[in-house]
């Protein structure tokens, strides 16, 4: 693929490795969004998997997580990644061999295997790290492979005046793979409290190391891109940037607050947590006032999924601030107010930049298929699906919370959530529908479309950008 | 300095310091907590604490695999509002044998950190194989799959998981008065308000569904709302005692021994108020300790509803002496001299003998006992020992110690 190097101004894009990832990421999202809505239709008709412990509540509950943030984040972020890292840096990718190990080990020693020993019943009972051990190793090393694949552009180019997404890439992939064992091995051999400790650091890790500097990498590089301007603030940029990676592990014990763990660990990540909200104000500034002009809305689909996700990424981290507090922690912790939070993160923050990431992405593909008006649609319906899911189980939280500070019987919070209940498995219907139309639009409509799209939405020049990729893809190989 | 070296050096020290603020992270908030835990843990527990068999082991292996800690927690928090429902806070000894940890951070279910002896194993067995036979409201997954076909046949899958429910809360438990005050000591925190809660909470375990023998009953309000206690019995009491309370709900047959037929008894409200605050010991009937005062009278007015009278025979005087004298030699040590269920042999029965003072059998009723037994207790069948006369006479005899009058 990369006879191209002759034109001067090609970025050598691994485009089959964007193209497999990219695929992968949807097909396992529509597999983990199908786990999440039997789980959920199981929350009212508990006896759905009567009999069949494959289908047992727990079973799908743990893969539909680990299956958003394995096959559809994972996926999408290296989608991504294949994209970006080459334009960033102006060099390629260490190789496209080591692209299909990646993609290889990713899905078919992470993600599948995983699902289905989850189902058989080997798995492990921790949040964000449920598939078992064996899994774990498989994920270690793939991440081994990710860094060796994606970083040596970075320092073959020289750290100076990196963007800030290079910057996001670096510290995202590093700091996974140093906090995963945490998270993964060490409550296996630390038990209960002690190990409940290392729990809370990766939980909060998973989230803050992996997630988000990946999500906040996309929306970095497509408004520039498609807003054809430079970032507000690179000053900002970088203090969001270090804020982030110094805060986002020191949030880790919020998830036990009132636990045994020594109050001053609390305490510490508690206040953490409220630094964090400062942080993410930074950012989301900076990202929005960049954004100016563009509108909340913008044209080009790929800059829209960002904006909204900008958004989303503002509402969740200060939600999160808050609920750390002691005082909100004690009355909405365990409740459905958490679901809610940890659908607007994965859901509504890392998802809307997954999808934009991808569109942008797919728009520069040369001859990959593109349809439009299908992911016009995708946007609202998953917009629509969001702001429904993410209200309804916020109010199941606080009616549950309610009638658990008062001396009402237990079983009555369970009979007072069951209609939200309801809502939240109807909420499937845009939410899938949603990723259904995801699918179509990078699957379906013309070859090249995509390109029309941005020739109408930010004009030529980025096109002349893109043009060399094409003949190069259509002289090499029209597989693409 | 030159612009781009100081840029140069200033990514590098920022570098150095996100891995040192990593590093910090696992240091201050794992390591360091760890270590305050595990000496905690040294000096806090009972020196030889009660660890997992292999079927509690495995028991806990299936409890991990289905998912149970994602929607029930094992961690009572030191909150008042934790306190008030399940007990004592979690001390860190506790989960000394938790690899790993079951903590959750859902509680959709009620928290298990102390579930062991709060229910009867053969409640267990049914709620498992079937939550809504016995709780109707109840949305908890049926795990009949560790069942051959029936909750009464438990394959060891089954068994494991409630010997391991069984082990929840256990070793403090075990600990008793001595292992609180050895650990008090041990903490030797006396203005840490919050390591306080731990040693200051009313009891371990306060599920309000735990039964116990004895205990102090409220006294209930003498006004009832029938049509709410009617409400009340459909929701909570229909399942085991039946919609019209003769004992054929759906988890009725599950259980051993089978719950009242409340069609074939009537019972003084007394009695109903102590059985409902406090339940019955030894058998799958809960105590419901979590309903306020109003609400059980309201469910007692709706239980007494429930009684079908019958004709009463008037009865020659030498039966009922035949009865008396059957009755005082053979049941007055069980069920006591007037028929309270306090003979003297209580203390070693599994149940509670029957209370012939708060509650009056139908003739069919006390018949059915005196012939069949009372499966799960220690009423054997009396077809071999009593002639029909005897058993007659004295199926009789004890209806005459209610106190509740016609």
């Amino acid at each position: 693929m990369n006879e191209n190097t002759g034109l001067a101004a090609a970025p050598p894009v691994e485009t089959r490795l964007v193209y497999a990832h990219g695929l992968a990421a949807i097909v396992t999202l529509l597999i983990s969004v199908l786990f999440g809505f039997v789980a959920s239709v199981e929350m009212f008709a508990p006896d759905l998997a009567r009999g069949s412990p494959w289908l047992g509540w727990g079973r799908l509950r743990y893969d539909h997580t680990q299956g958003i943030l394995f096959g559809w984040l994972g996926n999408a972020f290296f989608a991504f990644l294949y994209h970006a890292v080459p334009l960033l840096t102006g060099r390629p990718v260490t190789s496209a061999r080591l692209g299909q190990w990646i993609f290889g080990l990713w899905n078919f020693a992470v993600v599948a295997p995983g699902w289905v020993l989850v189902l058989a019943g080997f798995s492990q009972p921790l949040e964000w790290a449920e598939f078992p051990i064996v899994i774990d190793v498989f994920v270690v090393l793939a991440l081994v492979l990710a860094i060796i694949q994606f970083l040596p552009p970075f320092f073959w180019r020289g750290l100076e005046d990196l963007y800030v997404s290079s910057w996001y890439v670096i510290g995202a992939l590093v700091f996974t793979l140093l906090a995963y064992p945490m998270g993964n091995f060490v409550p296996e051999l630390v038990p209960g409290a002690r190990g409940a400790a290392f729990s809370g650091l990766w939980i909060h890790d998973a989230i803050g190391l992996y997630v988000t500097p990946l999500a906040l990498a996309i929306i970095y590089f497509v408004i520039p891109a498609a807003t054809r301007r430079p970032i507000y603030s690179h000053f900002l940029s970088m203090l969001g940037f270090w804020l982030l990676f110094f805060l986002y592990p020191l949030n880790g014990t919020h998830h036990y607050v009132f636990s045994v763990i020594p109050m001053s660990a609390q305490i510490g990540a508690i206040t953490a947590s409220a630094l964090l909200g400062v942080d993410v104000i930074i950012v989301v500034a900076n990202l929005l006032l960049s954004l100016r002009g563009a509108g909340v809305f913008p044209r080009d689909i790929a800059l829209r999924f960002a904006a909204m996700s900008t958004i989303f990424y503002l509402v969740v981290s200060i939600q999160g601030s808050v609920q750390a507090q002691m005082s909100v922690n004690q009355v909405v912790h365990f409740s459905d107010w958490v679901v809610g939070h940890s659908h607007l993160a994965m859901l509504g923050f890392a998802t809307f930049a997954a999808a934009g990431g991808l569109a942008h992405v797919w728009q520069r593909i040369p001859l990959a298929y593109y349809n439009a008006r299908a992911l016009e649609w995708s946007y609202w319906l998953l917009l629509a699906g969001v702001i429904l899911m993410v209200t309804d189980l916020t109010i199941a939280g606080l009616v549950e919370a309610r009638l658990w500070q008062s001396a009402a019987p237990w079983l009555d919070s369970v009979r007072a959530a069951k209609p939200y209940w309801l809502v939240r498995t109807g909420s499937v219907i845009p939410i899938g529908a949603g990723f259904v139309m995801l699918l179509a639009g990078l699957t379906t409509g013309r070859r090249g479309a995509g390109l029309e799209s941005v020739e109408q939405t930010i004009g030529l020049e980025p096109v002349r950008e893109i043009a060399p990729r094409i003949a190069a893809s259509t002289s090499v190989s029209g597989a693409a | 300095m030159n612009p781009g070296r100081f840029i140069r050096m200033s990514y590098l020290v920022a570098s150095v310091a996100g891995v040192a603020f990593f590093a910090m992270s696992v240091a201050l908030l794992g390591i360091w907590p760890g270590r305050v835990l595990e000496n905690q843990t040294r000096s806090m527990s009972p020196p030889h604490p009660l660890g997992l068999s292999v079927s509690e082991q495995r028991g806990r292996g299936i409890y991990s695999r289905e998912g149970c800690a994602y929607c029930h927690t094992q961690q009572v928090r030191y909150l008042h509002s934790d306190m008030l429902r399940f007990g004592a806070p979690t001390l860190a000894w506790e989960t000394r044998f938790d690899y790993p940890h079951l903590w959750g951070t859902r509680r959709i279910g009620p928290d298990l950190a102390r579930e062991g002896g709060t229910h009867s194993e053969d409640w267990q067995f049914a709620h498992l194989y079937g939550p809504r036979t016995l709780v109707r409201d109840s949305v908890m997954p049926s795990y009949s799959s560790l069942f051959d076909g029936s909750p009464d046949r438990p394959r060891q899958e089954a068994r494991d998981l409630v010997a391991y429910l069984e082990t929840l809360g256990r070793a403090r438990e075990l600990a008793g008065p001595e292992g609180e005050a050895h650990a008090r000591a041990a903490c030797n925190c006396p203005n840490d308000e919050m390591a306080q809660m731990a040693f200051h909470a009313a009891a371990l375990n306060v599920n309000p569904a735990k039964a116990r023998r004895q205990g102090p009953v409220p006294k209930l309000p003498v006004e009832a709302d029938l049509a709410r206690g009617q409400e009340l019995y459909v929701h909570d009491c229909a399942s085991c005692h039946g919609s019209h309370g003769e004992a054929d709900g759906p988890g009725a047959r599950e259980l051993h021994p089978q719950p009242a037929n409340l069609a074939g008894h009537e019972y003084t409200v007394d009695y109903l108020g102590a059985v409902l605050w406090n339940g019955v010991a030894g058998t799958a009937m809960p105590a419901w300790r979590d309903l306020p005062a109003v609400d059980l009278a309201a469910i007692a007015q709706a239980v007494r509803g429930l009684h079908v009278a019958q004709q009463e025979p008037t009865l020659p005087a030498n039966i009922v002496e035949l009865g008396a004298q059957v009755y005082k030699d053979h049941c007055v040590q069980c069920h006591g001299e007037h028929g309270g269920g306090d003979g003297s042999a209580v203390g070693e029965l599994k149940m509670v003998p029957a209370d012939f003072r708060g509650s009056r059998p139908s003739i069919a009723e006390s018949l059915r006992a005196l012939r069949n037994g009372v499966e799960g207790t220690q009423m054997a069948p009396w077809t071999e020992k009593l002639s029909e006369a005897e058993l007659s006479a004295v199926a009789y005899y004890v209806r005459s110690f209610y106190l509740g009058g016609q």
